[in-house]
């Protein structure tokens, strides 16, 4: 028995949701509404006493983390194997992992949080959201909330995350212009990793990924959308993040 | 064949040398002192990879011309391609739990005890040897290890980082105390590489935290820290030093997270 407590197919619940679509995996989904802080819920703190999303419970065991949830998932079912069984490509595969979960997906966080988690929250009722702040059991992820419902992110802080997923955004652009995947010659968890931080981007004012600036990003995105597995994956979205995945189908291929 | 280039034998270079003890394979050691500034440092043909490596000071271990780096996934490559005497668990729930024990380490113990480290020895080490600070940082490429090197440099660690960073690590001994009050090692019924991370850490907290880690507050840690003394592996392995007091080796170390 598996069920997976997630929040859209983006991020941190999304790379659970795509590694389970791909490996072929039934799983018994609950939708967490990061927008109604469900995750900070009594009953769901009960499952995953960190209060964040995703949580995986497989035969009464609860997982958190996702990406160590992913490696998990592939090592304990049958189906396509999902990680290179080359050493020197499954390292790579870790590596940028790494890179997306630490360096890459924090700044990108921040510049989402900052337009579009703490506006939609936001006008709720003062005193409400403060109980919400209280009772969120990380402190970093306090930290995190509170600046995005106020409004108080800095502009140096914003400015350096604008840096770093430029960065990032053109050295995925390096490796995918050397390899077909992010770890080497095969498709794996990084791909699922990335695609999960990456899909929205080109519909970004930040424009760090487009036809023009990362030409091989754009080709990758293409295939990962074509993918039956991402396609369910984000069928299951109830947010704007299903129509974004409309929007990546190659120029040649777009209806007139 | 294999190298390693490393420091001395604490944190993210005892993590590799122990591992590689462990699974006893033989080994070029190359050693190099990330804060010796003297001359060029000779480093191996790297790939975008081990060019981008957050952990730049940490070990790089070289395989058949490969340059492998980030001290965790050195462990996990070594057992990926050296499968005898495994470092991981092996079942799946046992292999997570290492996977989230490293990205616990990675993510919150190493920049608390590398920022502790860093002020209680490199900082004054740095300051006797009246170093021109401008040309140390003109080595630095990465902005993120130039800030980090500034920070030592110029000993600008705010007490909100020193208390941060100590927070960090008393709740690293916390989760270790708690999961030994379980079993004898951190992710398994077995020593496991969780537990050689772990230890690569902790076994300079007693002299850097003493606050934290000693025989009251944290007794199950302090036992766990001398069953992993004990083996011939890890004596091996901090055996190694050259300066007699590895557990003073500090350079900066991964930035603290800027996002929960
Ligand atoms: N490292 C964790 C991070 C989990 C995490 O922070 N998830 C975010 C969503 S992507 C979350 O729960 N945010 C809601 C909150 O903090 O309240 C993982 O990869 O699972």
């Amino acid at each position: 028995m598996l069920t997976l407590y997630h929040w859209e197919p983006n991020a941190n619940s999304g790379k659970p949701i795509l590694t389970l679509e791909e490996k072929g995996v039934e799983f018994e989904s609950r939708y967490i509404d990061l927008l109604n802080f469900d995750q900070h819920s009594p009953d769901y703190l009960k499952i995953n006493p960190n209060g964040t999303i995703p949580a995986m419970v497989h035969d009464g065991r609860m997982l958190y983390e996702s990406t160590a949830m992913m490696e998990y998932v592939d090592e304990a079912f049958d189906g396509p194997p999902l990680r290179p069984t080359d050493p020197v490509e499954r390292w790579r595969m870790r590596w940028w992992m790494k890179f997306l979960d630490q360096f890459y997906s924090p700044s990108a966080s921040m510049i989402g949080w900052n337009a579009f988690i703490g506006p939609s929250v936001r006008d709720r009722d003062p005193e409400e959201l403060k109980r919400k702040i209280d009772a969120i059991p990380l402190p970093e992820r306090r930290v995190v909330w509170t600046k995005a419902i106020y409004g108080t992110f800095s502009e140096a802080e914003l400015a350096e995350s604008a840096r770093r997923v430029r960065y990032g955004a053109k050295l995925m652009e390096e490796q995918l212009t050397r390899h077909a995947w992010l770890a080497g010659e095969t498709f794996s968890l990084a791909d699922i990793n990335a695609m999960n931080l990456v899909y929205f981007m080109p519909a970004n004012p930040l424009g760090a990924v487009s036809a023009e600036k990362t030409p091989r990003t754009m080709e990758w995105l293409y295939k990962m959308a074509e993918r039956p597995a991402t396609r369910r994956a984000w069928a299951r979205g109830k947010t704007m993040t299903t129509e974004r995945l409309k929007h990546l189908v190659r120029p040649s291929q777009q209806s007139a | 064949m294999l190298e390693l280039y490393h420091w001395e034998p604490n944190t993210f270079s005892l993590k590799t040398l122990i591992a590689l003890k462990e699974k006893g394979l033989a080994f070029e050691s190359r050693y190099l002192d990330p804060t010796d500034f003297s001359g060029e440092a000779r480093l191996p043909a790297l790939n975008l990879e081990a060019e981008n490596n957050p952990e730049t000071e940490g070990p790089i271990l070289v395989h058949e011309g490969q340059a492998i780096t980030e001290s965790f996934f050195i462990l996990e490559y070594l057992d990926d391609a050296f499968p005898d005497a495994p470092l991981r668990p092996g079942d799946p729930e046992g292999d997570w739990k290492v996977r989230v024990w490293a990205r616990f380490l990675g993510e919150r113990t190493a920049p608390g005890v590398a920022t502790l480290g860093c002020k209680a020895y490199l900082v004054p080490a740095l300051r006797e040897r009246r170093l021109n600070d401008a040309s140390v940082l003109d080595r630095f490429k990465n902005p993120e290890r130039r800030v980090a090197w500034e920070q030592a440099l110029t000993d600008s660690y705010s007490k909100a980082d020193l208390a941060e960073s100590r927070r960090k690590v008393a709740l690293t001994v916390e989760k270790i105390e708690e999961a030994l009050a379980q079993s004898d090692w951190l992710a398994a019924e077995r020593y496991t590489m969780a537990d050689i991370a772990a230890f690569a850490f902790v076994n300079c907290l007693p002299k850097l935290a003493p606050e934290v880690c000693n025989e009251d507050a944290a007794p199950r840690t302090m036992a766990w820290l001398e069953r992993i003394r004990a083996r011939p592996a890890v004596r091996e392995a901090l055996a190694m030093s050259r300066t007699g007091r590895p557990d003073e080796a500090f350079a900066p170390g991964p930035e603290h997270a800027r996002w929960g």
